[in-house]
């Protein structure tokens, strides 16, 4: 498999001021990869500095990406990163002139029914103000998607929904990995969602990674006492 | 950084202040300053270029533009002065007592600045103006008319504000009257926005006096006023141009220093 | 929606009513008799018989409630009386001098929107710039003249210096120029000041940040949403603006002789043509009252939220 990132010693942080020390880890092209920490712990800060975006600035160490990819973001607040007051059509379009890709009405309407927006033409023609948490969550998702990244980043997609909401957007996550093959990066609080879906986990504390693996042997195995505390306290998290 | 900006604001704040003193007080001396009579007219000196004796030249009847600008700057503070004053302190009684009592009085106040918000105030400014006939105090009762209603619309929201905060109860039950509790919790807490208000109305209302003056519906001549010095002179404006410049310019600065520091003092309260 | 217009419009027509009680309450206790203004105006000698007898074919000697009725009637008809100097009605001076200062009105308030949104647009991109302190210094100035004073400085400068304008305003568009220019100075420095914070409120939102990370140009984010998204409150503060506007066509217009309603309501006044004053007014009233309703419907349309 080929490596599509790869982070070597990563520090970064606000101006000078590090935020997350020493990181390292690879990601292969398609598989799905967790990083798991409590708030604080650097976990959005190193999905910025992959991103390159939202006023991080690296100071030591490096990211490397294959030159041709793009790097796809789900905000933590997703219907808060579109301009509440036009429609979805209208900026979606935006988004993919911007990044001179054709707008196919049909590719569209098939990735949001993938995300579970079956009425896509309504969909598209509402305003974010209109809709619900859930709904522009898997929006944002489906734009970013619509964009072709060669990797996803989800900023704790699920933080924000309820429950059953939040299994099924990591359904539909999966889904799109499936088939599509798109490589994602997500960082969450929440193990078992985590457990639900990663190839890889990595655990984050403090600005440091403790654990980084197959996510087999780090929820069967966890070798940091940090880890086997969080296992413990896992609520299951039911997907059907 | 946020501390640097706030300093940085506080030195504006004190310096245009201090300029805006020191106008106050040009204004206030005028007489002391003003090397000639301002009304003094000479057959001998009309229309003459600025010089060692007549610093700003002279106007078509041979006065004294210096000293006409000096005396002028007084009826024009002091007219923007007293009528800001009035709608303030007005304003904020009818505001306070209307936001304190609430009920049908603030309904009917209310809608009485609505109604006076709904009219463009300089339109308004000149047909009051243009019907109770010229004079100084016409244009500000004119002016006055619509400028009320702002500072009662702010101390009226000030006051719906703070009147349910603890200190306001407390002070309730204790068995205060209303106007005490207006006068002692209430007023001193709301004062500072009216305040600010106050001054950025400073430089508006200039323009406003100016205007009307200079329409010949201000102030009567020969008394001088910036505005209608500029009126007067304007129709010799290429054999004197000094008689209409210096008056141009002290309106000029004047309004600018008080709009800058009304800026400056709204600056530093939103850093608040 | 529509019912939240026709209460507006009911609300507007009850404030129009007031105003023109308030206007012809205020002429009715205004000083000096217009009976014996219009007689002496037109050269009469004026004796107590004569002047009982002018107050009485005037309609002057009625109850003010029944004036006040019989005016109103007469104006909704668009009859607003006839001039105290000429004898002839009002209403088509009112109507000419009323083209005419729409005429400079709206052409003052093009020149001003063309100055101010792109001075203000770059202003707020460059925030901290060089180029932003330069147009706030100009724009504070800008908003600090009177507009007199502006107009008294042009003609200094075109028209005795440079002679390329003519001093007295024509009716041509040579002659519009200044007198236009005067009125959006002032105009353009608040435009300016208003559409750059405006626009820094919107740039600071989060949606900004999210069109960035989706790599959105540039261009469509500023023009596309964040200039779209400012347009509801820009377009408030011009509606604002057009009292201010209309205030000052009436000194801009009596300085270049503009024979707009501004002009022909400073003769009246010196006249003490009351009719006239009066329609004036009441028709400046209407129309800014009018506009602000446009405008806030159209502030709704903008932002559908607001419904």
């Amino acid at each position: 498999m080929d490596t599509i990132l790869r982070i070597n010693n990563l520090s970064a942080g606000y101006g000078d001021e590090s935020v997350i020390n020493d990181i390292s880890f690879e990601v292969e092209a398609g598989k799905r990869v967790c990083i798991v920490g409590e708030s604080g712990s650097g976990k959005s800060t190193l999905l910025k500095a992959i991103h390159g975006f939202g006023g991080v600035t690296k100071t030591c160490g490096s990211i490397e990406t294959p030159k041709d990819i793009l790097l796809g973001i789900v905000p933590q607040n997703p219907g808060g990163s579109f301009n509440p007051i036009r429609t979805y059509k209208a900026q979606i379009m935006e988004a993919l002139k911007s990044n001179n890709i054709d707008f196919k009405i049909d590719e569209v309407e098939k990735t949001l029914q993938i995300l579970g927006l079956n009425d896509a033409k309504r969909a598209l023609a509402s305003r974010p103000y209109e809709l619900s948490g859930g709904m522009n969550q898997r929006m944002a998702i489906a734009t970013t998607m619509l964009l072709e990244p060669g990797i996803l980043l989800c900023d704790e997609v699920t933080s924000a929904l309820d429950v059953k909401t939040a299994g099924m957007v990591v359904e539909q996550l999966l889904e799109i990995n499936k088939l599509k093959g798109t490589t994602i990066l997500m960082v969450t609080h929440h193990l078992g969602i985590a457990s639900k879906m990663a190839d890889y986990i990595g655990i984050m504390k403090s600005g440091r990674m403790l654990e980084y693996g197959p996510a087999k042997e780090i929820l069967e195995n966890p070798q940091n006492e940090y880890t086997k505390n969080l296992l413990k306290a896992v609520p299951r998290l039911k997907v059907s | 950084m946020n501390h640097k900006r706030k300093k940085i604001n506080r030195i504006k704040v004190i310096i245009s202040a201090g300029v805006a003193l020191l106008l106050v007080l040009i204004a206030l001396f005028a007489s002391v300053i003003a090397p000639n009579d301002p009304y003094a007219t000479s057959a001998s000196a009309i229309r003459s270029a600025p010089s060692g004796e007549f610093l700003f030249g002279t106007d078509n009847l041979g006065r004294c533009v210096f000293s006409r600008v000096l005396y002028g700057a007084r009826t024009t503070i002091a007219a923007t002065f007293i009528l800001v004053a009035i709608s303030f302190i007005l304003g904020s009684i009818i505001g306070i007592l209307s936001g304190y009592y609430g009920g049908i009085l603030d309904e009917i106040m209310m809608r009485i600045a609505d109604i006076m918000l709904a009219f463009p105030q300089m339109v308004v400014a000149i047909a009051v103006a243009g019907i109770l006939g010229g004079g100084l105090s016409s244009a500000m009762i004119a002016l006055g008319i619509t400028m009320w209603t702002g500072f009662a619309r702010l101390a009226r929201s000030h006051t719906f504000a703070i009147k349910n905060c603890p200190y306001v109860q407390a002070a309730k039950l204790a068995g205060k009257s209303g106007p005490a509790i207006m006068m002692a919790h209430i007023l001193p807490n709301i004062i500072a926005p009216l305040l600010t208000n106050a001054l950025t109305q400073i430089g508006t209302t200039m323009i406003g006096i100016s205007g009307l003056s200079f329409l010949g519906l201000g102030v009567v001549p020969p008394t001088a006023e910036w505005g209608s010095m500029i009126n007067e002179s304007r129709a010799y404006i290429q054999i004197a141009p000094w008689a209409v410049l210096y008056p141009a310019i002290a309106t000029i600065v004047t309004i600018i220093v008080f709009n800058y520091l009304g800026d400056c003092v709204m600056e530093y309260r939103d850093e608040d | 929606m529509a019912k939240q217009i026709l209460k507006r419009i009911l609300g507007l027509a009850l404030i129009l009513l007031v105003l023109s009680f308030l206007v012809f309450g205020i002429m009715y206790l205004a000083p000096g008799d217009p009976a014996e203004k219009r007689l002496t105006s037109q050269g009469v000698v004026v004796t107590k018989e004569i002047l009982q007898a002018e107050r009485e074919r005037l309609g002057l000697l009625r109850p003010f409630i029944v004036r006040y009725a019989d005016w109103l009637r007469n104006v909704l008809r668009g009859d607003f009386g006839v001039s105290f100097k000429d004898d002839l009605p009002v209403a088509p001076k009112l109507i000419k001098g009323l083209k005419n200062t729409c005429g400079l009105a709206l052409t003052s308030l093009l020149l001003a929107l063309i100055i101010s949104f792109p001075l203000g647009i770059w202003s707020a991109v460059k925030k901290g710039k060089l180029v932003d302190h330069i147009v706030r210094l100009f724009s504070f100035i800008g908003n600090s003249l009177p507009n007199f004073l502006i107009s008294v400085l042009l003609m200094y400068l075109f028209c005795i210096h440079i002679k390329v304008f003519p001093v007295i305003a024509d009716g041509s568009i040579k002659g519009l120029m200044l007198p236009a220019l005067s009125l959006a100075i002032p105009m353009a420095g608040r435009f300016t000041r208003q559409v750059r914070s405006e626009l820094l409120d919107q740039l600071g939102e989060e949606y900004v940040v999210g069109m960035k990370s989706r790599k959105v140009k540039g261009r469509f984010i500023l023009i596309n949403n964040v200039l779209r998204n400012s347009l509801g409150h820009i377009l408030t503060i011009i509606g604002l603006q057009i009292g201010t506007l209309m205030g000052g066509s009436v000194v801009i217009e009596n300085i270049f002789r503009w024979p707009g309603i501004g002009k022909l309501v400073m003769d009246s006044i010196t006249a003490r043509d009351y009719p006239v004053i009066m329609g004036f007014v009441l028709i400046m009233g209407t129309i800014y009252v009018v506009i602000n309703l446009i405008v806030d419907i159209t502030y709704r349309l903008l932002d559908p939220r607001s419904f």
